[in-house]
């Protein structure tokens, strides 16, 4: 069966759906690719909504910004309701050590422009009573929030496929054909899409697509693990409450992989949400497996272990489900690449989010939407460009 | 919003899962709302199946739905992935050393 997009994005995660959403609303026929049967199968449907606008630096605090502006009125935008709340987050830390650099953080945070404040002491229990007396400071942000990671992807998706986004699932990309520099068709396992674009969205798995159109993607499988709990009576909200550790382990592998501490080793720092139904979700862990979404009892005992620090309330409380997902990690420099390649000149990347998809993800559809229907964005992405990896193509 | 036809018309306020207390109503809704197909996708847009029992009580009803939806038999259905823990465990049971591990 043949077939003919504008634009075929592989990939129905959270990134891919945005980009169909963005593109069908300039009036793109757009056809999205996903493998599994059904959409949110990967990085997308295995994290805790969560996003903490401390936890960013430049350049994609520039990105995370703007996404979150989005994140606001979203479920108006697309008539489907993501349970986004604008709770803010917490970073604390449970540690003396830990306190000279939650000072940098609160000053380095400043410097970027972000509104922070430190909390210290027992007004932290005030605040936020599930905290543990070991919890020595929190630096407060207001601008992050919560979201329901599924219903933002499953929400892109329902409002492209209003605009004429055609999804198909349980297909496979085996071939993407060219003709000198410029894509012509996608082959699946069951048709031929002829198209003028092809958009990469396949977070965890990208590099397997790059490799098509003969290049190298330096994207690897960074495995989460998350624990939930049975749900429990909603508190009073306050914020995402995350472990100063988390500035360690998400953002500086080099650290990670020095460390003597078994636990950052694994990743591990605690990041906690209670989500709208009650239900605590306890992350997060990092650590490479190849694509294994296998839960490993070493790494869950230390998310278990700190969360009995952090929220020693926790303790009591039933876990009902363990799972783990895979991120898209960039190894070169852990940051997202998105970038339109010169050969074959209508391909286009928009992977490499790592532990940020759900952020990132309005913004990225919107950018990656200009980028091939308008030639300029209307923020740079001149630091995501895939030209950034020389040495290895 | 409720397509008005025979199958919906029948018994549609029944509770499925009992944990999450959503019903056969729910289910439909989000089956047609999505184009859902897998008991996986349910259960994360309508959260049947994802309460204390993790859907060993509805797990089978879900997927029945899901095949009426989608004209297809029960035994296409792809199932939910389940997961540890196979009962609910305490998460200080789950931060305690181990004994032996290697």
């Amino acid at each position: 069966m043949n077939r003919i997009a504008d634009v075929v994005v592989v990939g129905g995660g959270i990134i891919g759906c945005s980009v169909a959403y963005y593109l069908a609303k300039k009036g793109v026929k757009v056809i999205v690719i996903e493998k599994k049967k059904g959409l949110s199968f990967g990085a997308s449907g295995a994290n805790q909504g969560g996003c903490a606008l401390q936890l960013f630096h430049p350049p994609v605090l520039e990105l995370a910004r703007p996404s979150l502006e989005i994140y606001r009125n979203l479920s108006q935008e697309i008539g489907y309701d993501v349970d986004y709340e604008n709770t803010g987050s917490l970073v604390c830390s449970v540690d003396e050590e830990q306190y000279p650099d939650m000072q940098k953080h609160l000053e380095k945070k400043r410097r970027q422009g972000i509104n922070v404040q430190l909390i210290e002491g027992d007004r932290l229990r005030e605040l936020e009573p599930t905290l543990g007396g070991d919890v020595v400071a929190g630096v407060e942000e207001r601008e992050g929030g919560i979201m329901n990671p599924f219903k933002v992807n499953y929400g892109f998706a329902y409002a492209a496929r209003k605009l004429g986004t055609e999804f198909f699932l349980s297909r496979e990309v085996k071939k993407i054909e060219r003709d000198k520099d410029r894509i012509t068709s996608v082959v699946t396992d069951r048709e031929k899409i002829g198209t003028n674009f092809v958009v990469n969205a396949a977070g965890a798995w990208a590099s397997q697509i790059g490799k098509m159109v003969g290049i190298s993607i330096p994207v690897r499988p960074r495995r989460g693990q998350i624990i939930v709990t049975e749900r429990l009576p909603l508190n009073k909200r306050w914020r995402y409450i995350l472990d100063a550790d988390y500035l360690t382990t998400a953002f500086d592998l080099a650290a990670v992989e020095k460390s003597e501490d078994p636990r950052i080793r694994l990743g591990v720092a605690g990041s906690y949400v209670q989500e709208n139904t009650g239900n605590w979700t306890i992350g997060s862990s990092r650590d490479f497996a190849d694509y294994t979404t296998r839960v490993t009892m070493q790494t869950i005992r230390y998310l278990a272990k700190r969360a009995a620090r952090f929220m020693p309330k926790l303790k009591s409380v039933n876990s009902i489900r363990l799972f783990a997902g895979l991120r898209p990690f960039c190894y070169v420099d852990g940051l997202p690449i998105l970038s339109r390649l010169n050969s074959p000149r209508n391909f286009v990347i928009a992977t490499g989010h790592a532990g940020e998809g759900v952020t990132l993800a309005p913004i990225t559809g919107k950018l990656i939407s200009e980028l091939i229907t308008e030639k300029t964005t209307s923020i740079s992405i001149d630091a995501f460009a895939f030209s950034r990896f020389k040495g290895l193509n | 919003m409720i397509p008005n036809d025979k199958s919906m018309r029948k018994r549609v306020h029944d509770i499925i899962c009992r944990c999450e207390e959503i019903t056969e109503r729910e289910i439909r809704h989000a089956i047609r709302q999505f184009n859902l197909r897998t008991a996986d996708e349910v259960k994360r847009l309508t959260r049947a199946g994802m309460g204390l029992c993790q859907g060993r009580t509805c797990a089978l009803l879900v997927e029945k739905i899901i095949s009426e939806e989608t004209n297809r038999k029960v035994s296409e259905i792809f199932p939910s992935s389940t997961r540890p823990p196979v009962r609910p465990i305490k998460i200080e049971f789950l931060a305690k050393k181990e004994e032996k591990e290697s």
